[in-house]
């Protein structure tokens, strides 16, 4: 198949954002997909990330947004390192995430940004992730209650998890953080 | 020069053993490495998933509690959160002036942030080390694992060679050991996946212990609390899975070099490693 591109195909106000809110430079993307050959999900997952860079250019949101890809990805880095073009992929990703969540389109089988609420929950409380709390308040959520329980006397025998969590002061302040990155719409550019 | 130790969330909770091995370890070089006061999570993997600002804000908060003196990381993941805010904030204005309205403190994104690696082998020096040491690792087969956030992205970290990074090697070659070549040196483990989708960490890091094994090594040493957990804690459940056996003991690189240095095995906390690598120290001579 091929595809004549102009550029006035690829400035939509799709890609034209996420390119702008992650500094990713999707035009520079040569597809020579060496973001995918290195990619460790690259074979169980349903988009890979150079298709990704192309869908994005084309606009192709909701395939996007509802992709596995997007929560898939471990942020290892590794497609940004090797692109030749500097093509930032992995920051991409997390602006995907952020947008896929905004517009409630994610996946059904992540439970990825419960887990992430959780976590960042328990530090805007306490100023530091207390495990404990973080694993039951995850599992509340998800209602993923016997999953890894094996686990738990192995870590606790080891001394890996902390009965009681500390408290570091300034939640108050930490709010108003909270608050603040949210109002200026978790954007960095 | 001094530093200032920014442990993170895991060093006090999970990898318990690397913060004590690590305190061993500088307190036997002569180093001295207080906490940051009052820090706070850097947000990890859910922060710049979640909330770009807020990924910046709190690595900020916490260099702007350091008043200007060199932070020392040993998290791997601490380490890229505080490198990636470093570099963004001191690059882009306008990013610096959204975290700035963020934290409610302007930061220039210049405060000096280290990992443990670069302290030891570039500013103390192997030289200084070499000779410091008291039981030299010798004989012990080590691969070391540096996983991916040390040296990812190379232009934000700039730690080493970003695919075949040596600072560890280096470490550990002065400290006696017989330092295997390892192809796996920064391939992902599967990272916080273990939670929200075991099979993936189960199938990396299971390339990861498989790869050790073909390389003859004894043990494995790594430099993150992450990847340390998937190899160690997960390793019998990915025997299970892929029907062999690794019995790799998988230890922070501050638990080798603190042996070497003569620290107990107690103080170093190596009863918390899961795969017990006693038999493999007493067979080495390293034995308590």
């Amino acid at each position: 198949m091929t595809l004549n591109l102009k550029n006035a195909n690829v400035v939509g106000d799709f890609s034209a954002y996420v390119d702008q809110a992650s500094g990713a430079r999707l035009l520079s993307c040569l597809q020579c997909k060496k973001c995918s050959a290195g990619c460790p999900v690259a074979g169980q997952t349903d988009i890979k990330a150079h298709e990704i860079v192309r869908l994005v250019q084309l606009g192709q949101e909701k395939e996007v947004l509802s992709s596995r890809m997007i929560w898939e990805c471990t942020s290892c880095q590794t497609c940004a390192t090797r692109c030749p073009q500097k093509v930032s992929i992995a920051a991409l990703i997390d602006t995907l995430r952020c947008v896929s969540r905004a517009q409630e389109r994610v996946n059904e089988r992540t439970t990825l940004p419960a887990f992430n609420d959780a976590f960042l929950d328990s530090v805007r409380k306490r100023g530091r992730v207390y495990e404990v709390g973080l694993m039951a308040a995850y599992k509340l959520r998800t209602l993923r209650l016997t999953e890894d329980m094996a686990m738990l006397p192995l870590m606790l025998k080891k001394r890996k998890l902390r009965l009681l969590p500390t408290e570091v002061p300034g939640s108050v302040e930490r709010r108003r953080m909270w608050k603040r990155a949210k109002a200026a719409g978790g954007k960095r550019l | 020069v001094s530093y200032l130790f920014y442990p993170g969330c895991s060093l006090h909770g999970t990898a318990w053993d690397f913060n004590e091995s690590t305190k061993q370890v500088v307190k036997a070089l002569g180093i001295k490495m207080p906490e940051v006061e009052d820090w706070i999570c850097c947000g990890s993997s859910p922060a710049h998933q979640t909330d770009a600002l807020l990924a910046l804000a709190l690595p900020a908060k916490n260099l702007l509690a350091a008043k200007g003196k060199t932070v020392a990381v040993c998290c791997a993941a601490c380490y890229s959160r505080l490198k990636t805010a470093n570099h963004h904030i001191a690059n882009e204005p306008e990013t610096r002036q959204k975290v700035a309205e963020v934290v409610g403190t302007d930061y220039d994104g210049r405060t000096q942030v280290r990992h443990l690696l670069e302290i030891l082998v570039k500013e103390v020096g192997l030289k200084k080390i070499a000779s410091t040491i008291q039981r030299p690792l010798t004989g012990m087969k080590v691969v070391c694992y540096y996983g991916c956030l040390l040296s990812r992205p190379p232009e934000v970290t700039q730690f080493d060679d970003p695919e075949n990074p040596t600072l560890m090697d280096q470490l550990l070659r002065a400290a006696g050991a017989e330092v295997i070549d390892f192809p796996h040196k920064t391939e992902c483990c599967g990272a916080g996946y273990g939670i929200t989708d075991v099979s993936l960490v189960t199938r990396l890091s299971g390339q990861i212990l498989a790869m050790a094994k073909e390389t003859g090594a004894d043990c494995i040493a790594t430099a993150c609390p992450l990847c340390q957990l998937n190899l160690d804690l997960r390793q019998s459940a990915i025997e299970e899975d892929q029907h062999t056996n690794y019995g790799l003991p998988v230890f922070f690189f501050t638990q080798l070099l603190g042996m070497a240095l003569g620290v107990s095995s107690q103080a170093l906390g190596l009863e918390s490693l899961v795969v017990n690598p006693n038999e493999l120290l007493a067979t080495r001579g390293m034995g308590a």
